[in-house]
């Protein structure tokens, strides 16, 4: 054989590789080539001795002995190619059928098992399935040609507004998109045949979108051309759903009128079920929009288009930016130097059209730090389901070393017995995946994830059911496990000599990892129950909850409305040529109206209103204080902002703690004075007196300062954390809130007054829809669902590990005991008592399981120390340390009696005469 | 004819190595070019010769193409690579002062020592 390390070349790594590829991927070739190259050796050779005098037969046949058998030739070359080891890891149905028959072995190991990787490969596979469920092309757009245009903010990594104007620009100046929409949502008030008015979602698309969705209608036709000229009567387009709760599934609604607000629409058409663009709209409108020859009022839009052909969405994003904004004062441009300042900072962007909705950045979920990290956690979280596996897998195979010796003595090569072992573990793991997927599948169809969001229901083209790439990823997954599970151990095991195998003389040790694999199982499922209880204590503390809202939000009704067809706030829209906005006219009577007669109405004491109320979500923007000196690039501070009524804090009954509360005058055009809470001066001003300081939010558009004028309590700004809760309130006038909440105080239960409140803002302004109405106390803030959710997942999370740990030890105890029979019969005979041979045998068990509890206590204890601590004294936090703890001791007790009870029963069973003819 | 000489284990490669680079030349060819260069001292049993060839391939000393023999018949022939003329060059050199201190131990007298 060759001296020197020829391999360690460069070229000699090449040149196996292709060897190894060649072999591997065109072995028939390879093959027929060895048989030809062979044959030409025996006919040259036959040719040799025909030359020396013999016959051709004689000549060929003794060619053929001196050659010797073809087959020897090829498994040695084979063999020289490197080869046998791939040959080992061949595998076959027998395989296949040997892993059925140890699944119906070992029944409980293997229900451990599945459960486990069921649950792991499912976990794992969560986060990419949604990431993907998420930039899914849009129904009837096979060929994934659909993108929105945004404007992103890099400040506050949020969408920013695009406007009318710059849809008519883009629609002008982009050859990147064959066609272009826009579109906008609202509510609105439709009366049905009986004349009653209800809300429907609904949205105004300009006239291109219906034709890039390639959306047909069910009856009638969708909108056209015509239905966007001026002076066109009024149609509308219904969805099936309103078709049929409104309609009664009339045939004859086409050419109807049906009154939406204050208007009648004539119905052209209506959709087939399933189709509510952009997201769960049951009614559409021609979005006609007058940008051209002058400002005119600004209509905030959304905007979507149709890539051209041969166009990929990298590079219409490149067009989008190489063309910059609409140039100011044109028709299509921004309408002053600020708001010029403004959108040079934004970046356009041709993203998928569910990054829009959900307002995720342009890499969607992947691009978002937090869900990397949630994906590493799953994947570990399904590495460790693995890790426990394979000690299932450990504890089974273990049992057939003998097996193992018979067929290694037999001529089978370790590679071969571990690509069995790799094929039953295969088995279980592909069956477990397929379990996984399949429930996971059927927990989609079934769970109101809509409502656990917070929302009425999923945009109805998200699709969250299984998918081919999911399925094929799953499998991917299994293929992982299997190989964790199933080859590392197998490696172990067929790591010892045949001898002693056959011999039986020696036994399976669990080492320390399994033994550490129980430890951790236990102490993380302790601690899992103890912050799962916190946690969800904490978010479900209706006391505190009331302290961080400072007012006793049982007692209010919350309760939404807006004006559709109109410019969202008058902070974003205005008339140029200076006459008053005819929305914001109409709003401020309804306004006006409405909480006359709200407060006029029995059983209601005030009413407050602004953008946002107590305990919902608040919008946050970046703010500077006056006097404090801003370092050059440094990032700015975040505050939560709203904009109320002058009569907010006094209709919720909120003392002013400092200074005084906003007075009718506040609210004129050019005043400029804010309220903020005392989280803000904690944290903001850091506890120096605020009256008198001065706030402004740069990068909104608006330069000015604002005095702050009085201070208040916390409001439910962070219902979860109260002291992480800053915010600033800016006075509004009568009708510039769009939509406007409502807080109405009553003396009755407020959810008897909601028909009520429908009542009276019908009478007041048919054109006035009513939103989602509850009572404040249950209106739940975003943390607070990913906070319960945290705490659900603790909670499964707890179950799995307590069903691994408890199978594990389960698994390691019974091989112990069998193996262990002799022994204990012979312990037994000379007079050992019960309790002794039980510590005996179980004593290790018992050591890792009171480990495991020792560990995960402290930290189950210090999160409900953390948690649940409240400034009234120990009473309530020793009350919850007491129910944390004795969860977690209901856990141990479950797993030290599920996995020791059966194999403690079968030492007390044994009798000393039948463990002598024992084989362990 | 030279006395047979039975090839030590590890030397089948070289030999093969020389034969190959003295000219492109198929497996049966190599055979008989062992067996001439070496006076027909060293006689390759078939049953090894393509394993080797095989191993050298593999290894990327020596490559394989097919083309048509002297005998009109489709035959794989073997040239040696680069990397083979270099590794020949190195074991031929290590075998030369083998033989040498081998040759030199052979003829030692009581006078050396």
């Amino acid at each position: 054989m060759l001296g020197p390390p020829d391999w360690l070349s460069v070229a000699g790594l090449l040149a196996r590789a292709r060897s190894v590829y060649r072999a591997l991927f065109h072995r028939a070739a390879l093959e027929q080539e060895m048989r030809e190259e062979f044959r030409h050796h025996l006919a040259e050779r036959a040719e040799t001795l025909v030359r020396e005098g013999l016959t051709p037969d004689a000549a060929h046949a003794r060619a053929r002995r001196e050659f010797g058998h073809e087959g020897t030739h090829r498994e040695q070359a084979r063999e020289a190619l490197g080869l046998e080891s791939f040959a080992q890891l061949r595998f076959s149905w027998l395989d296949v059928k040997v892993g059925l028959r140890m699944l119906r072995k070992h029944p409980m190991l293997n229900l451990a098992a599945v459960f486990a990787l069921a649950v792991g490969i499912p976990v794992g596979l969560a986060p990419s399935h949604l990431a993907r469920a998420l930039e899914a092309p849009l129904p009837g757009d096979a060929a994934d040609r659909l993108r929105a245009i945004r404007h992103w903010d890099p400040l506050s990594s949020a969408v920013a507004p695009t406007w009318d104007g710059e849809f008519t620009f883009w629609a002008q100046t982009l050859r990147s998109f064959s066609s272009l929409g826009a579109f906008r949502t609202s509510s609105y008030n439709v009366a049905s045949v009986d004349g009653r008015a209800a809300p429907a979602a609904g949205a105004q698309l300009s006239s291109s979108v219906f034709q890039m969705l390639r959306a047909r209608p069910l009856l009638g036709r969708v909108l056209e051309e015509a239905d966007f000229v001026a002076g066109a009567p009024d149609v509308v387009v219904i969805g099936h759903g309103l078709w049929s709760s409104r309609f009664g599934q009339d045939p004859r609604v086409l050419g109807r009128s049906v009154r939406i607000g204050r208007n009648l629409h004539v119905v052209v058409g209506v959709m087939p079920d399933g189709f509510a663009f952009p997201t769960n709209e049951a009614l559409w409108l021609p979005l006609r929009l007058t940008s051209v020859g002058g400002m005119q009022e600004r209509v905030r839009v959304q905007v979507l288009g149709r890539l051209a052909d041969g166009v990929s969405a990298q590079q219409a994003e490149a067009e989008l930016s190489s063309q910059g904004p609409p140039p100011l004062n044109s028709p299509s441009g921004a309408g002053s130097v600020n708001d010029a300042g403004e959108r040079a900072r934004l970046r356009a962007e041709v993203v998928p059209f569910g990054l829009l909705y959900l307002g995720l950045p342009a890499g969607g979920l992947a691009g978002l730090p937090e869900f990397r990290y949630v994906q590493a956690l799953m994947f570990v979280l399904m590495l460790v389901a693995c890790g426990n596996v394979a000690m299932l897998v450990f504890a089974r195979t273990a049992t057939r070393l003998r097996e193992f010796a018979i067929r290694t003595a037999l001529g089978a090569s370790r590679g071969r017995i571990v690509s069995q072992i790799f094929v039953e573990t295969l088995l279980l793991a592909v069956i477990a995946a397929g379990v996984g997927v399949l429930v996971f599948n059927w927990a989609l169809d079934h769970v109101n994830l809509a409502g656990l969001a917070g929302e009425s229901a999923l945009p109805y083209w998200l699709s969250l059911g299984l998918t081919r790439e999911t399925a094929l990823s799953a499998l991917a997954f299994a293929a992982v496990s299997a190989t964790v599970a199933g080859v590392l151990p197998a490696i172990v095991i067929t790591g010892r000599g045949i001898a002693q195998n056959i011999r039986g003389g020696s036994r399976v040790r669990f080492g320390r990892l399994t033994g550490a694999l129980v430890v951790a199982d236990i102490a993380v499922s302790v601690a899992a129950v103890g912050m799962a209880f916190a946690v969800s204590g904490h978010a479900t503390d209706l006391q505190a909850a009331d302290r961080a809202t400072g007012i006793p939000a049982s007692e209010y009704l919350a309760v939404e409305f807006r004006l559709p067809e109109g410019a969202s706030t008058s902070a974003d829209a205005r008339a140029d040529d200076g006459a008053p906005d005819p929305l914001r006219v109409q709003l401020a009577a309804a306004q006006r109206e409405l909480v006359a007669r709200l407060d006029r109405e029995p059983g209601v004491r005030r009413v407050a209103v602004g953008d946002v109320l107590p305990r919902m979500e608040h919008r946050s923007r970046p703010y500077e204080l006056d006097g404090v000196e801003r370092v050059a690039d440094a990032p700015l501070r975040w505050t939560r902002l709203a904009r109320v009524d002058v009569d907010f804090f006094d209709a919720l009954g909120t003392p002013i703690l400092s200074g005084r509360d906003f007075v009718r005058t506040d609210a004129e055009e050019g005043s400029r004075v804010a309220i903020v809470n005392t989280a803000f001066v904690e944290r903001a001003l850091e506890d120096q007196d605020p009256i008198g300081r001065r706030v402004r939010f740069p990068n909104t558009g608006n330069a000015a300062w604002y005095e702050i004028v009085g201070v208040v309590g916390p409001l439910g700004v962070n219902v979860l954390n109260a002291d992480r809760g800053e915010a600033v309130y800016l006075p509004a006038a009568l009708g510039t809130i769009n939509p406007m909440q409502l807080a109405v105080h009553t003396v009755v239960p407020p959810a008897a007054l909601t028909g009520r409140v429908r009542e009276l803002a019908m009478a007041v302004d048919p054109d006035l829809v009513m939103g989602k109405a509850s009572v404040l106390s249950d209106v739940r803030q975003g943390d607070w669902y990913l906070v319960m959710g945290l705490a659900a997942g603790l909670v499964v999370l707890v179950g799995v590990l307590i069903a691994l740990a408890t199978s594990g030890l389960y698994a390691m105890l019974s091989l112990s005991v069998s193996e262990r029979t002799r022994e204990i019969g012979i312990r037994a005979a000379l007079g050992a008592s019960r309790g002794g041979l039980l510590l005996t045998i179980l004593k290790r068990s018992l050591v890792q399981i009171g480990l495991g509890a020792v560990i995960g206590l402290p930290i189950a204890a210090r999160s409900v120390f953390e948690l649940t601590g409240t400034p009234d004294g120990a009473g309530s936090v020793a009350q919850s340390m007491a129910v944390a703890l004795g969860l977690a001791t209901g856990i141990v007790l479950l797993v030290g009696l599920s996995s020791c009870l059966v194999p403690a029963r079968r030492i007390l069973g044994i009798e000393a005469r039948e463990a002598m003819h024992a084989d362990g | 004819m030279a006395p047979a000489a039975a090839l030590l284990p590890g030397n089948l490669d070289l030999v093969i190595l020389k034969a190959i680079s003295l000219g492109d030349v198929h497996g049966y060819g190599v055979l008989l070019r062992i067996e001439q260069i070496s006076g027909g001292a060293i006689l390759v049993q078939q049953g090894v010769l393509y394993p080797a060839l095989y191993r050298l391939e593999h290894k990327g000393l020596i490559a394989g193409r097919w083309a048509t023999s002297a005998n009109n018949r489709r035959a794989r022939y073997y040239r040696l690579t680069a990397l083979g003329r270099r590794q020949f060059a190195h074991e031929q050199g290590a075998w030369q002062r083998l033989v040498d201190a081998i040759a030199r131990s052979l003829t030692a007298t009581p006078q050396e020592i």
